[in-house]
């Protein structure tokens, strides 16, 4: 299966709520390796509303967080993001470039994967930020924690100063520069002030003794106090949107409530919005308003808390949900999903729904490419990518349980 | 542990050492073929003068005599007097200390400032024309015996273009200091100075230059797959700031240690350098006094120049320390 | 594979295969160091002349493809007084010479090649020296620790604490008055067996080649002295950790001594750091060789370092004296290091840096 098709259909933003500060359309990511083309991320779409917090539920390998990764440009090679938009709602951005690249602006959004690189980057901190799974490999082990943080302050506040020209930021800073910032003491990227502001933004996620901790090292913080940290840092840019991959996998269960406890009432707070990124359930539930699930690179299904946990439409996700086990009803035997996710490699996914080799509701309109539908008529929010949303399941037209079984013996004669 | 308190302890690991440098150099002569006699006494001496000679410079104690003499005479900074010349030998090997403390340090700043950019080029722009060029100058930069590398810099520049003095030091760092109140000019002064300073400086240094560049190169390359690279970049920190603040300060650990563990080259490579340029600092001092087995002058050098190692060694460890902060907490 | 106690997995040579293909430079190594270990092997069947041999009247010749002027003065009768006449005379290189010849009129090729005997000789041996003894000081301080690792380890960092050139060059120098006792003389088995004669004859090359060839046994035995500490840190480091593996522990618990269990177990595996450390080493002895041969204390004249120091004084008239031996060291450590790089990038042992002199 080559590349899809690039989606010009409708030239800017698509459709979606007035409160959306987020719109991707189309977003696909893939890495060019010697075993292949390996497409991780998949014609991805989902909205973020302002304010909300949005979760991307899926199992390793789904490539959760490789969208995250490339909503904000930081996909290493050999990954690029291949095709697709991420519209992103800034006023003052899209004036900025509305006569520059009108193809890029739609009213008060702007395409930020058309914007120039640099520009792009520049929106690292004040637009979006990212929270890491284990944060003892995400900060740099011989930089005092405080240092670090008031960093990203810096980021913020040199932003503000040139609003018209972000570009600025990101050049201008050589060797020359450093070895001038080494030797006299006062010149350093970071000020009193921003150190001041990162103590301030330690107390914030409710770290005993700031002024303290924050000359202190990574090595030096426990677990949780590290991961608050790493919170403060992502929140000193005051972004619109938080991205936090797995924030709370590496803790400890205790911590865990914490983390997400304080993730929320800063979230309220500061009216930022939130993508979740998690393959548990439970905090899925915990925490988001909205959710996408993803299988296969793709998003398999999104909807609300409630249109998803409740009255989900695609059997993936059935399954997940089905795989809780329910303390009131146990069954003697939990209910996994049969078989194991796909290589994700390019030759190898054939041209139809990515789950139909697991799914007990296969059918054979299965075997072609699935576009999103919406799961109930007239369905704002909920959408699923299943032709369940458009047909009953019928045993007239199931595939037989082997089915991909010959296909692939057929293949491996090739 | 804290840092002040981390650098004591190196200090006194350093007399330590010290004191193993000096008893080492001690039993030096005596494993050595010849006699101290045979260097003073003229080759038709008598036996009575061989005599004479020999308890003049005690050498018919007792061992354990003669070493206890040596170290309390060295405690009050006295070498014992050259036999060529009859000079204090502390006299004349501090003399030409200065000479060689310029070479390596102008040799070592020559290194630094060139291999670290261009390792960190060559590692952030891979596979393109500049890290090849950077790649394959470090490899034949750590291929080359320096003492032909200078003679082939002496033939370029000195013989065919006459732009650099083919040997020889003129002036020094003081002369240099001494020139701007003093009688002769001072431009000419730090000229001259400079001009013969190149060519040797650039001989010792090249090895090094090398050195540091690969290892710079090969440490950035695995740095920038750290984890902590992809989430500074996330906070919006402008790329200049990720390589250089974070990504750079974090290689130099290894780097520092390696070069910590080659310093004894330097000191080797300086004595070699002043073979080839007639640089009148202590490592001619040193190849003249093997060759006419003048002792006090060999001991004297030997033992500076090993105390010396061992200051160096402490610097890099202060600087290791300083640039990798979780070692004072082992 | 095999080599005496040493074995190598097929994985381990597949790995080198795979790299060695990959690698373009990998090649440019082994065959540079193939054709030295060729030219040093076969020195008497291939040098075109005895590197010994002095020719004054052709002395200073040019290598091919180059001419050299000299001033020559002579005096002439004229008009009855006597005067000193310069002039300039071209001299042109010979197709005896193709390197040209030095100020005493011996072949530069020839003394090439016979170079290449010295160092790579002086290389290997002060490498297996050292390697033999800090191997063994290093695994049994890894393996035993405790108060031997200690004071094992303690004699080390004396060794280090001093700049090792500078002992070396020390030890070396004060030695040297007595090198001709202790500098042995080879004999070359090629000259003696007739072999090289025979083949020189067939060829049409002069003969006779030296019979017997000079080894530097101070230099070897200092530098195997003085770098042993090198192979003891990375084979001490080794043991400490292969000790903890379950095999060994195996082994000893089936009764095995402690000798055969090192020797069985620990010392296999731990091969790779030292081979590459090994390759590293090479390079840096045939660059101290090559030092310490140019400031006269090598103990023989038939040396890359002791024709550059000759070359030294020619530098205005004949600059192909020094400059070709020189590049002939370049050239072998070139392809030592590609080797060594070859060997580390294949076998990833992880060892840091580099551990040289």
């Amino acid at each position: 299966m080559s590349e899809t098709a690039p989606a010009a259909e409708s030239a800017g933003a698509p459709d979606g709520h007035p409160d959306d500060v987020l719109r991707v359309r189309d977003l696909s990511t893939r890495f060019f390796t010697e075993e292949g083309q390996i497409n991780a991320v998949e014609s991805v779409d989902f909205t973020v509303r302002d304010g909300e917090v949005f979760g991307i539920v899926g199992e390793s390998g789904s490539g959760k967080s490789v969208t995250a990764l490339s909503l904000i440009d930081l996909v290493d090679s050999p990954g690029r993001v291949t095709s697709g938009e991420v519209w992103y709602r800034d006023a003052d951005l899209a004036d900025e470039f509305r006569d520059e690249l009108p193809e890029a602006v739609d009213g008060d959004f702007v395409d930020t994967r058309q914007l120039p690189e640099g520009v792009r980057r520049a929106l690292r901190g004040p637009a979006f930020s990212m929270v890491f799974q284990d944060p003892m490999s995400s900060l740099n082990p011989s930089i005092t924690v405080g240092e670090q943080i008031a960093e990203a302050v810096e980021v913020q506040r040199r932003a503000r100063a040139n609003p018209r020209s972000t570009r600025s930021r990101t050049q201008g800073y050589g060797m020359g520069r450093l070895i001038a910032d080494a030797l006299l003491p006062n010149r350093g990227y970071t000020s009193e002030s921003s150190m001041n502001r990162a103590i301030e933004l330690l107390e914030q996620v409710g770290i005993p003794d700031p002024a303290e901790r924050a000359h202190e090292f990574p090595h030096q913080f426990s677990g949780g106090m590290l991961q608050r940290a790493m919170i403060a840092q992502a929140l000193a840019g005051e972004p619109d949107v938080l991205i936090a991959d797995e924030p709370t996998t590496a803790l400890d269960v205790t911590i865990q409530a914490q983390i997400l406890n304080l993730l929320r009432d800063l979230q309220e707070e500061q009216d930022t919005s939130v993508v979740m990124i998690t393959h548990d359930l439970g905090v899925i539930a915990r925490m988001c308003n909205r959710v996408g699930v993803m299988y296969a690179g793709q998003i398999v299904e999104r909807g609300t808390l409630a249109d998803v946990f409740d009255s989900p439409v695609h059997p993936y996700t059935e399954g997940l949900i089905g795989s809780i086990p329910d303390l009131d009803d146990p069954d003697p035997r939990l209910q996994p999903i049969e078989g194991n996710v796909p290589s994700l490699l390019d030759e190898e996914m054939g041209g139809r729904c990515f789950f139909a080799d697991r799914c007990p509701k296969a059918m054979t309109d299965c075997l072609q490419p699935t576009p999103e539908y919406d799961a109930e008529p007239g369905s704002d929010d909920h959408a699923v990518r299943c032709v369940l949303a458009r047909r009953e399941y019928s045993e007239a037209d199931a595939l037989p349980s082997d089915h991909f079984d010959r296909t692939e013996e057929v293949r491996g004669d090739e | 542990m804290g840092y002040g308190r981390f650098l004591l302890k190196r200090g006194v690991q350093g007399v330590g050492v010290v004191w193993g440098v000096v008893t080492v150099v001690f039993i030096l002569r005596f494993i050595t073929p010849g006699s101290p006699i045979d260097t003073v006494a003229p080759l038709d001496a008598s036996q009575e003068t061989r005599q004479r000679i020999a308890e003049e410079l005690g050498l018919n104690q007792p061992l354990y005599i003669q070493y206890l003499d040596y170290l309390w005479e060295l405690l009050q900074g006295n070498m014992g007097y050259s036999y060529i010349s009859s000079i204090p030998a502390s006299v004349q090997v501090f003399q030409k200390l200065p000479a060689t403390l310029e070479l390596a340090v102008a040799a070592s700043i020559v290194a630094v400032v060139i291999s670290i950019p261009l390792g960190v080029i060559s590692a952030t722009r891979r596979h393109e024309p500049a890290d090849y060029a950077a790649t394959s100058f470090s490899l034949l930069g750590i291929s080359t015996p320096n003492f032909w590398l200078g003679i082939m810099l002496v033939l370029v520049f000195a013989v065919e273009f006459n732009v650099f003095p083919t040997s020889g030091r003129a002036y020094g760092f003081m002369d240099s200091l001494a020139a701007i109140t003093g009688p002769e000019p001072f431009f000419t002064v730090v000229t001259a100075w400079i001009a013969s300073l190149v060519l040797p400086a650039i001989t010792l240094g090249t090895y090094f230059t090398a050195l540091i560049t690969r290892l710079v190169r090969s440490g950035m390359l695995d740095e920038l797959s750290a984890g902590y690279v992809r989430a500074t970049r996330a906070k919006g920190l402008p790329e200049s700031l990720v390589r250089y603040k974070h990504v750079l300060r974090n290689t130099l650990v290894p780097v520092v240690t390696v070069l910590g563990l080659q310093l004894g080259t330097l000191i080797g490579g300086a004595v070699i350098t002043e073979a080839v340029f007639a640089w009148p600092g202590l490592g001619s001092e040193i190849i003249r006094a093997i060759n006419a087995r003048d002792w006090p002058i060999l001991q004297g050098s030997l033992i500076v120049i090993g105390t010396g190692f061992v200051l160096l060694n402490i610097v890099v460890d202060a600087l290791y320390a300083y640039l990798d902060p979780r070692v004072i907490a082992e | 594979m095999k080599i005496g106690p040493l074995s190598i997995s097929p994985r381990t040579i597949r790995n080198l295969r795979k790299e060695f293909r990959s690698s373009g430079l990998a090649r440019i190594g082994v065959v540079l160091v193939v054709v030295i270990v060729l030219a040093a092997a076969l020195a008497p069947m291939i040098a075109p002349h005895n590197p010994r041999t002095q020719d004054l009247d052709r002395a200073q010749l040019p290598p091919l493809g180059f001419t050299d002027t000299e001033q020559q003065t002579r005096t002439e009768m004229v008009n009855g007084s006597v005067q000193t006449v310069t002039e300039n005379v071209t001299v042109n290189a010979s197709a005896q010479h193709p390197l040209g010849t030095n100020s005493l009129g011996q072949d530069i090729l020839s003394r090439a090649i016979y170079g290449a005997r010295t160092s790579l000789l002086v290389g290997l041996f002060g490498t297996v020296l050292a390697a033999v003894l800090g191997v063994t000081v290093g695994l049994t301080a890894g393996y035993y620790r405790g108060r031997v690792d200690d004071a094992l380890m303690r004699t080390a960092d004396v060794s280090l604490a001093f700049p090792s050139l500078v002992l070396a060059i020390a030890l070396i120098g004060l030695f040297s008055r007595f090198q001709a006792d202790v500098a042995v003389a080879v004999t070359d088995p090629l000259v003696t067996s007739g072999v090289a004669g025979s083949f020189r004859e067939a060829v049409g090359l002069p003969t006779p080649m030296p019979e017997t060839f000079v080894l530097p046994t101070v230099v070897i035995l200092v530098v195997g002295f003085v770098n042993w500490v090198w192979f003891a840190r990375i084979a001490r480091g080794e043991a400490l950790s292969i000790r903890e593996e379950e095999y060994v522990k195996a082994a000893q618990a089936l009764g095995a001594s402690d000798v055969r269990v090192v020797f069985r177990h620990v010392l296999p595996n731990a091969i790779t750091p030292i081979l590459v450390l090994a390759t590293i080493q090479v390079a840096a002895i045939i660059l101290l060789e090559s030092s310490l041969s140019f400031l006269g204390f090598s103990g023989t004249t038939l040396s890359w370092g002791f024709d550059i120091a000759q070359g030294r004084d020619y530098l205005s008239s004949s600059w192909w004296i020094a400059t070709v031996p020189g590049i002939a060291i370049v050239l072998s450590v070139i392809g030592i290091n590609l080797v060594g790089d070859w060997l580390r990038d294949a076998l990833d042992p992880g060892i840091e840096g580099e551990g040289g002199m």
